[in-house]
């Protein structure tokens, strides 16, 4: 200390006690308040942070669920500058600065504390530093736009609309993603999803494709027609468009070709382990499973019922959202590391699930829901009444069905806009014109369907006219005349049972030469015959009962995908993937 | 304010005009022409009042854009005069004759972002961060998370957790995973 400074010791202190309590600026950056339910833990206040002031700390009371990481950030003021850098890129805009700057205390750990669950004394100052909205972004919040072909150029042929990224607009929408994390949880494969698309950013393709593998090993089908839910929780989507991860990944697939697959993903030499797995089923159950244990070294065998392999992608969706050439891609990928394919061989009849058993070290069954649905209602037995599953069928096949001027769907679901959009096809390219309906007992708001499957219908000339009880299909002279429906006015009970409500005095007529029901599909379990019947227990709602790791009571029976969970492709690869993991857990210790 | 910019604009290269507001206006002059129209306010058209000096880093550009914002007392009108410099071997040519309070304006522009002014009284004294060795810290390409790192010490008994980690352990901590993730686990 200079000597001149003990002059001072005497003096009254300069630093005195405000005594007027003034008030900070309204945009002064003071301590942190933090709107903790609308907070969801994505830690990009954390990431952001130039001085690693910010931990993201669990809470008491605030659960981790599916879009919330149930985390909330601790700030400590020993490093916090006020730069709000945190509050500018919080995602939920949850995050503020109270414009309250005066705060004294002796014990320095009472300066790390969680904004908004721990008491203070300035949560109820309205002013400081937010972000200002709108246009203060530093990202996006409107996702990159995916070229489509317009009504009028795909509403008479089966061509894919959705037109993919180029690598300009995937690294624009890639640059979008905050990195968070918090999707993976909801993907039911728990895809690295912040992993693939940091290596679009970096122009990595290869190492995405790569960690696309890791959990799902059909990428090309996935990117087309994922349900996907991870989009539903993207932390984006709280103030803008959530990233389009299901464009992206198809990306990824899409640029890499498939004579690269092998080396990009070191598969050209996969050593044996002496011991076979028999697979039931070529859906994403069954070649997800067929997939992972040849990475571990099984060889696979998977038994088919149809002529071609995919199950449900290839039977049940249509062309135009999912190309048959991207089914073989991925398809094929998986039987290039030798896995066998038995076509047009079906369990029960030409091979019975006990010689499986006795063939094989262990059976994997993926046999999905191919059984249609009937509502049952007077008329369902005409001839020209229809189960969408098996109209698709056809349909991909290439034979030719029954297409009047005037349909219409029973159901509400992705599988009935799948129908009614491609008969509106086949109407389209026989008569010029589109006359189908889809009705629904669900209302517009309520419709399974996905948002977009609905609108895109619209826009090929589909009546979607939802919230109507089907009664019974008009027949006069055994032709079909239409279908009579009620007002619908609730699907459940109190108790949350399925118990349709319906105002009979709302009545409505739907013109129709032929009905095609949609309203769900069930299982063909008919293969399991009765010695392996005895052993195998049931779970809840006819479900059969399997351990965490698709493990049935039989032993060596495994089954997954549609019949177990879902119903969608993204479950059944998952099922596919941790049921291999099963399947050597349980090989192994034998 | 728009009749002098017209009026200015016939001695001098003024390249932009933002007529911010009608009481403050932006122009931007070429870096040769810039001490030269700030005198020029100075002395002939009443902006006597020198309100302060700044610096935007616009790297991007290999630029610095330097600022004098000039007041005019009588007509209570702002007048800032931006040019860009390069941002390598950043020089500008000094202000510090037409007002005292420049010096240090300068001095501190010369500590925060490296940039020169030959002449001007002691501007290569420690302004703010005494005995600095590191790169310029307001300059954009200083990283000062990794300068936090190098220099101070985590507070004992933090903790902090990823949150796709976290979601993972507590609801599916037994589904198959990635080998990426786990190593992140470690």
């Amino acid at each position: 200390m200079p000597f001149t400074a003990w002059s001072k010791v005497v003096k009254e202190p300069v630093t005195i006690k405000d005594p007027l309590n003034r008030e900070a600026a309204p945009r002064y950056r003071g301590f942190h308040d933090n709107d903790v339910d609308e907070c969801i833990g994505c830690g990009t206040c954390e990431a952001i942070c130039e001085n690693e002031a910010i931990d993201l700390v669990p809470v008491d009371g605030i659960e981790t669920k599916d879009g919330d990481s149930g985390l909330r950030p601790k700030i400590d003021y020993g490093r916090c500058c006020w730069c709000a850098l945190c509050v500018d890129i919080c995602t939920t805009n949850s995050l503020r600065l109270t414009n309250e700057y005066k705060w004294i205390d002796t014990d320095p750990d009472n300066f790390r504390f969680v904004p908004g669950v721990d008491k203070k004394d300035w949560y109820d100052k309205k002013d400081g530093w937010r972000k200002p909205e709108p246009n203060y972004e530093f990202y996006g919040l409107k996702r990159v736009e995916m070229g489509e072909l317009h009504p009028e150029e795909r509403d008479d042929s089966f061509i894919e609309m959705i037109q993919g990224y180029s690598k300009e607009q995937a690294e624009a929408e890639a640059d979008r993603c905050v990195e968070c994390g918090i999707c993976t949880a909801t993907c039911p494969a728990h895809m690295g999803i912040p992993e693939y698309i940091k290596a679009i950013r970096n122009d990595d393709l290869e190492e995405g494709l790569r960690i696309l593998y890791d959990t799902n090993p059909l990428p090309e089908i996935c990117g087309r027609i994922c349900t996907h839910k991870c989009e539903t929780v993207c932390t984006m989507g709280h103030k803008g468009d959530p990233i389009s991860i299901r464009w992206l990944k198809r990306y990824i697939a899409d640029q890499n070709p498939s004579e690269k697959y092998k080396k990009i993903l070191e598969t050209d030499k996969l050593t044996k382990n002496g011991k076979k797995v028999a697979i039931i089923g070529s859906g994403p159950a069954g070649l997800s499973a067929a997939y992972y244990l040849s990475l571990l070294g099984y060889d696979i065998e998977i038994f088919e019922k149809l002529a071609e392999a995919g199950g449900m992608m290839r039977f049940g969706i249509p062309e135009y959202r999912l190309p048959y050439d991207q089914i073989d891609k991925d398809v094929n990928y998986i039987l290039s590391l030798g896995v066998k394919i038995h076509y047009n061989t079906t369990i029960g009849k030409d091979i019975t699930l006990e010689k499986l058993n006795e063939d094989f070290d262990a059976v994997f069954a993926g046999t999905g829901l191919h059984l249609g649905r009937s509502t049952r209602i007077e008329g369902t037995e005409h001839k020209h009444v229809y189960q969408s599953i098996e109209l698709l069928r056809k349909i991909t096949e290439g034979e030719e069905i029954h297409v009047p001027e005037k349909i219409v769907v029973i159901g509400g679901g992705n599988v009935a806009m799948d129908i009614t959009r491609s008969l509106a096809r086949l109407q389209k390219i026989k008569y010029g014109k589109v006359q189908v309906t889809a009705t629904s007992l669900e209302t517009e708001e309520k419709m399974p369907a996905d948002r977009e499957e609905v609108v895109e219908a619209r826009e090929e000339g589909c009546v979607v006219n939802p919230g109507w009880s089907p009664q019974r299909i008009e027949i006069v002279d055994g032709k079909i005349k239409g279908l009579h429906v009620v007002q619908c006015l609730s699907l459940f009970d109190e108790t949350g049972n399925f118990n349709p409500q319906c105002n009979m005095k709302n009545e409505n007529f739907f013109e129709a030469d032929m009905v095609v029901e949609s309203i769900g599909q069930g299982m063909d379990l008919s293969y399991i015959s009765e010695p392996t019947k005895e052993h195998l227990e049931m779970g809840p709602r006819g479900r059969i009962k399997v351990n965490d790791y698709f493990q049935t009571s039989v032993g060596w029976l495994f089954m997954g995908g549609d019949t177990i969970q879902g119903p969608d492709v993204i479950h059944g690869i998952a099922n596919g993937h941790k049921a291999a993991v099963g399947i050597d857990n349980f090989l192994t210790k034998k | 304010m728009k009749e002098l910019i017209n009026k200015l604009s016939k001695d001098f290269n003024i390249t932009d005009a933002v007529y911010q507001r009608p009481s403050l206006t932006f122009v931007t002059v070429p870096k040769g022409v810039a001490i030269s129209l700030v005198t020029d306010l100075r002395d002939y058209e009443g902006y006597s009042h020198f309100v302060m000096m700044s610096c935007v880093d616009w790297i991007e550009e290999g630029k610095f854009q330097l600022l004098y914002l000039l007041h005019n007392p009588e007509t209570k009108t702002d007048i800032g005069v931006k040019t860009f410099i390069d941002r390598e071997n950043a020089e500008m040519a000094s202000a510090h004759h037409l007002w005292k309070q420049v010096w240090t304006y300068q001095r501190e522009l010369k500590e925060a972002f490296g940039i020169d002014f030959p002449g001007s009284p002691r501007v290569d004294e420690d302004f703010v961060v005494e005995g600095w060795v590191e790169m310029p810290h307001m300059r954009r390409d200083f990283d000062t998370k990794e300068y936090s790192e190098n220099t101070y010490f985590p507070r004992p008994g933090r903790e902090t957790n990823d949150p796709a980690t976290y979601m993972r352990k507590k609801l599916y901590p037994n589904e198959p995973i990635t080998a990426k993730k786990q190593d992140n686990d470690k």
